[in-house]
This record gives C-alpha cells, structure tokens and sequence, in this order.
C-alpha cells in the first residue's frame, strides 16, 4: 500500500514537472477553438476583429461628408464573400473527401435559379427560398452521388463538368427560365420591413453583412465538425478508402453527406447572388466558374478553412486589378486568364498544397 | 430514309471525336494525369492547318505537318509543365491543376495571339455529295470531306494499332501501361516512352483539329468542349482500349447528329455527357473498358 502510494505520488509529480513543450496528455483531447487564424488570433477575435472592420467599411461613408470607400470597392467584397461561401461549400468534396469537383457551379445555379423562380412565379418570401432552393440543390446532388459512389478521381471530375454542362444546357433551353438572357428584375429583399437595398450608403451593406454572418458560421461549422466524428470520418475516407473501410466506416453515408452539405452550401451562395444581382442568367452555371471555384479552394489550400476564404478574396481581386491595368494600358485582350493560368501552373510547383495548405495534403 | 442520312453525316464528327479521344486515353493509361491541355493541343493543331493551308500548302502535306507541330508542343507541355511535378511525385491532384492551369494559359495566349474571330479554312478538298444508294426515289449521300476524314481517322488508327502491337516501343507502351515502375527496372527509358506517348497524342490531336477546320470554322474557344468530349468518349469507351475510343466516338457523333435534327439542337452538346453519365452508372468501366484492380 506504501508503495503504491509512493509511485502514485512520483507519477502525479512526473505529471506536474512535465516540460511545456512535451505533449500531455491534454493536448489530444478535443481542442476548444484553438485553431491559431490571423497571427495567432483564437477564432473568436477573429470574428469580432473582422465584424468590427466589416462595420467600420459598411458605415464610415454614413458619417463622413465625403465618400471615402467607393461602391465599386463594396462590390467586390460582396463577390469575395459569396464565392467564400462557395469556397468553403466546395471544400467539404475537394477538401474533406478529397475529390475533384468541376461541376459545383451547378449548384450554385440551382440556388439562383431556384429562388428566382419561387420569387418571381411563386411569390414566395425570399427567405424562405433559401432553404427550399437549398433542398432542392441537395436532392439534385443525388445522381452526382450515385456516380461519386462508383467512380473517382479523374472519372469523377468529368461526371461533375458533365453535370455542370447538362444543367446549363437545360437553363439555356427552357423559356420559362428565361433562355440564355436569363430571368430579370427579381425584387430585392426585405429584413425587419426594410429592403436590404436601402441598408446603408450604396445598398450593398446589407448584403455585406449577411454574407459575412454565413462565411463566419460556415466556418465555425467547419472547424467544429474537422474535430467530430464525421470529420474524422471524412479524413479516413480521404487518406484511405478501403483501410477506412476495414474500420468500419460507412463510407457510402459520409460520401452521400459530403456531396449533400455541399451542394447546400453553394445553393445558399447562389441564392444571395440572384437577390444581389436582382437577376440570373446561365452565366453563372458555366464551366470556367466551376473550375474558378475550383481552384479558390486548392489555391488557398484544401481544408483550410482560412485558406478557402482567402483564395476566394485572391482569386477575385486580382481580375478587377488586371481589368483596371488593361483599361488603363489599352490591351485588346484580357490579360487575366492567361495570368490566371501561370498562377495555377506556379503555384502547383513551388506549393502543391496551396498558399494555406497542409504541407502533407500535396 | 432521313435517319440514316443523319446517323451517316454524324459518322465523321464521330470520327473527329475518336481521335481525340485517343489522344486521351494513351496519355491517362501511361502517364497516369488527366491531360486536360488536350483540346489545346487538337485547337493550336487546327491553327497550325489553317495558316499552312492558306499559305498555298496542299491538303495532306499540311495535315502532316501539323501533326508534327501538335506533337511538338504537346512534348513541350509535358517537359515545362508535368515532367517537374512528376519528378517530385505529386502528380495527383498537382497534376491535374497544372493541367487545367496550362490550357487556361494556352487557350487564352491564343485568344490574344490569333483574335478570337472564327476563321475558315480555304476549300482544300473538293466538295461534292457522292450518292451510296437510292431507295424509293431518295438518295442517302455522303459529303466528300466527310468521306476524307472519316478514311483518314481509320487509317490514322490502323496506323497507331501496328505500331503498338508490332513495335517494340509501341509493345513497352503497351506495358508500361500495366505497369511503369517494373517496365524501368526491365531497362526500359520511361522518360523516352512518356515523351513518344505526349508525341503520338498530340499528333492525333492535331489530325483531329485539322479534320474538323475542313467542315466547320476555327476559333480559339473550340478546344475546351471538344476537348472534354474526347474524354468522356474515352471513358465511354472504356480507358486504354483504342477499338472502345472508336465505337465510343461514332456513338456520340451519331447521337449527336440526331439529336440535333430529331430533338433540339440546343440539346446537341449535352447529349454526350448524359450518354456517358448514363454508361458509367451501369458500367463504371466504360463500353470495352478493363477493370483496374485497386492494390490494398
């Protein structure tokens, strides 16, 4: 008994002089929001960090007399914000499964169609079109499924451009979605009796905000569900199919999730586009905006969840400055996309793993 | 009566398609990456005819010639653009961006190079409707270029068939197909073999490109849907098998030509994915394909 009290004693000691930067025990339970963002900043800074500069950018024009940020500017932060959403909706495919998807435009088009339609033949509040355009994307996600479930890897992505192509193919052709000029003129929305079009200086503040509440949620979301038992499932899946199934992982169900969430995700994206925009044409289902998504998330880093915000802004910003540079030099062409080539090309040599990414994802 | 004529005029559209799909299928089946810088490839090969044909050059020496042009970018492709990766083993996913990444650059370069005006090829075969038969007074007929592609595409292939069954580069081909790593330790070059492979792939690209700036104009854009329906004409085909490329090929320039005069012409293009979609939700492995055993 002595004894056993004696090595107790020395174990609790050992324990208690445990150098700090010998791992503990501690440090392989589930960590509580201590994934490091923005020099080191805990998730929860972050946020406020960015709400506060967010607020500072939406409402500095309301108190100044002259106009210091111009819309042009809020636009182009209300696109990085959608296509982070997007981003980060892609990821859950191209991230956590590890599959390359050309087809999640479709999705995208599937939310700004379908609120569009339901806005504009329906009636029906623009809220609630979100999350039945949403469903509806996620149904529509099935028979990429079924196809996901068979195939992978190269044969997955064809599939999914395919997909894409379909889609876009039946927007362009029905009349009642408008043809290839799209459907006009959908109202903007309303939130607490005002219009969001009317919240702020310019109009676009509203969307500002909202689209920067998703971004945040999606990634709290994300970093929360990377630590959970799907999250790990999704790892296994990705690191190893077969070994994933020897463990007695359903991989069927956490592919069929995957897919699901994220075509949820991009849907919610398309529909705050089509109210943005106030129309929808079949531009957005187009195949060079699948693989723009594409690489925000492989670019910024595969499951980074920094990473896809961050590729989102990169990937949208740098085109305006280079149609800016264009105007101003007088190119006939654009230079963007054969920029945006070499950069894809560079960075795949110099950091397979994206700008954010994990050095053992390459 | 018309049906027939219709799936007669898809045939050398399908024939088109087989090349390219070709093209494909030898460098996913050797190199392993999806070279999605192919329509590139088969676009720049139509330019390369063009400009030689209206500089007075005749039809088959100006075929030949931007052969030989589509095989030497598509090796310089693979020497700037996937030879490094490969050298680090990342091809996987590094590979593929590189690829999209290559074609954006190509696609685009051209576009500012050439003008994205559609252009036209001078009229280097004889145009001409050679009637096949007559029943009850209508006559089925094919079109003399259609009649020069699609005996161009055929020999092309019986070409490219002798030369992998009866060569030995073309029999390391063949293994190197199974297994690249074993066929090194055999003392076989692989760097050399990649590089026949990148060459034979964009010479058929090329071929492909010149065929179709004979019936239709030339633009820089045309690269990238032909170029993904030569991919999934592969891999309706089934990947690697060279007689599924050409039977996937000629269903899709046949299924084409009647959707486009028997259901719509807007559905005309999508027609092809949803045939493949629907091929590899019975057979994931494509019409002749083999299965590939995945290695625990």
């Amino acid at each position: 008994m002595k004894n056993d009290s004696a090595a107790s004693e020395v174990l609790t000691a050992g324990i208690e002089n445990v150098p700090a930067d010998v791992p503990t025990k501690k440090k392989f339970a589930l960590p509580k929001g201590n994934s490091k963002w923005f020099f080191g900043t805990s998730g929860k800074t972050t946020f406020i960090g960015a709400a506060i500069v967010l607020l500072v950018i939406c409402f500095l024009d309301s108190f100044t007399p002259v106009k210091v940020i111009p819309a042009y500017a809020k636009h182009i932060l209300v696109s990085c914000l959608i296509y982070a959403i997007l981003a980060l909706g892609l990821n859950f495919v191209s991230g956590y499964i590890g599959q390359t998807s050309l087809g999640h435009a479709a999705f995208f088009g599937i939310g700004a169609y379908g609120t569009a339609v339901l806005m504009k033949y329906a009636g029906i509040d623009f809220w609630l079109t979100i999350p039945i355009a949403a469903c509806i994307a996620a149904l529509a996600a099935l028979p990429l499924v079924a196809s996901a479930l068979r195939v992978k890897g190269s044969f997955l992505v064809v599939i999914t451009y395919g997909f894409g192509e379909v889609l876009r193919y039946v927007a362009i052709n029905t009349d009642s979605l408008g043809g290839s000029s799209g459907i006009p003129g959908i109202k903007a929305p309303t939130i607490f009796g005002m219009k969001m079009s009317k919240i702020g200086p310019t109009g676009k503040e509203g969307y500002l905000i909202l689209c920067f509440l998703i971004v945040a949620l999606l990634a709290f979301f994300m970093n929360r569900i990377e630590k959970s038992r799907t999250g790990y499932a999704f790892a296994a899946i990705r690191e190893d199919e077969i070994a994933a199934v020897a463990m007695g992982i359903h991989t069927k169900y956490y592919k069929i999730l995957a897919f699901v969430i994220s075509a949820f995700i991009c849907s919610i994206a398309g529909s705050i586009q089509v109210a943005y925009s106030s129309f929808v044409s079949p531009e957005l289902l187009t195949s060079t905006q699948s693989i723009l998504i594409l690489t925000m998330v492989i670019v910024g880093g595969r499951r980074s969840i920094k990473g896809a915000i961050l590729g989102a802004g990169l990937m949208t910003i740098l085109p305006e400055i280079l149609h800016s540079i264009k105007d101003a030099i007088g190119l006939p062409f654009d230079p963007w996309y054969i920029l945006y080539g070499l950069i894809l090309v560079i960075v795949m040599r110099v950091r397979p793993q994206g700008f954010w990414g994990n050095a053992s994802d390459a | 009566m018309d049906f027939v004529q219709q799936v007669i005029n898809g045939l050398a559209q399908g024939g088109i398609y087989s090349l390219i799909a070709i093209g494909w299928t030898t460098v996913f089946g050797i190199v392993g990456v999806m070279n999605w810088t192919h329509g590139e490839v088969y676009m720049l090969g139509a330019f390369a005819g063009y400009f030689l044909c209206t500089m007075g050059m005749p039809f088959i020496p100006a075929l030949l010639l931007s052969m030989l042009i589509g095989s030497g970018i598509a090796i310089a492709i693979d020497e700037f653009g996937y030879k490094p990766l490969r050298k680090k083993r990342k091809m996987a996913v590094a590979g593929f961006i590189t690829a999209l990444g290559l074609s954006t650059f190509l696609r685009y370069g051209a576009n500012a190079a050439f003008t994205p005006n559609p252009r036209a090829y001078p009229d280097v075969i004889d145009y001409q409707l050679i009637p096949i038969l007559t029943v009850d007074g209508k006559t089925l007929t094919i079109s003399s270029i259609h009649l020069t592609i699609l005996a161009g595409t055929m020999l092309l292939m019986v070409l490219l068939e002798l030369f992998i069954r009866r060569t030995i580069t073309g029999k390391a081909m063949l293994a190197a197909s199974q297994d690249m790593q074993t066929l090194g330790l055999m003392g076989a070059n692989s760097e050399v073999l990649i590089k026949v492979t990148f060459a034979i792939s964009g010479a058929l690209g090329a071929a492909a490109g010149v065929f179709v700036g004979t019936i239709y104009a030339i633009n820089p854009m045309m690269g990238e849907l032909a170029g993904l329906k030569g991919w999934a004409v592969a891999i309706l085909g089934g990947i690697g098998s060279i007689t599924g490329s050409l039977i996937g090929g000629l269903i899709l320039g046949v299924a084409e030509n009647l959707t486009a005069g028997f259901i719509s012409t807007g559905y005309k293009d999508a027609i092809g994915f949803i045939i493949m979609i629907a091929v590899l939700l019975i057979k994931p492995t494509g019409l002749l394909g083999f299965k590939f055993d995945e290695k625990v």
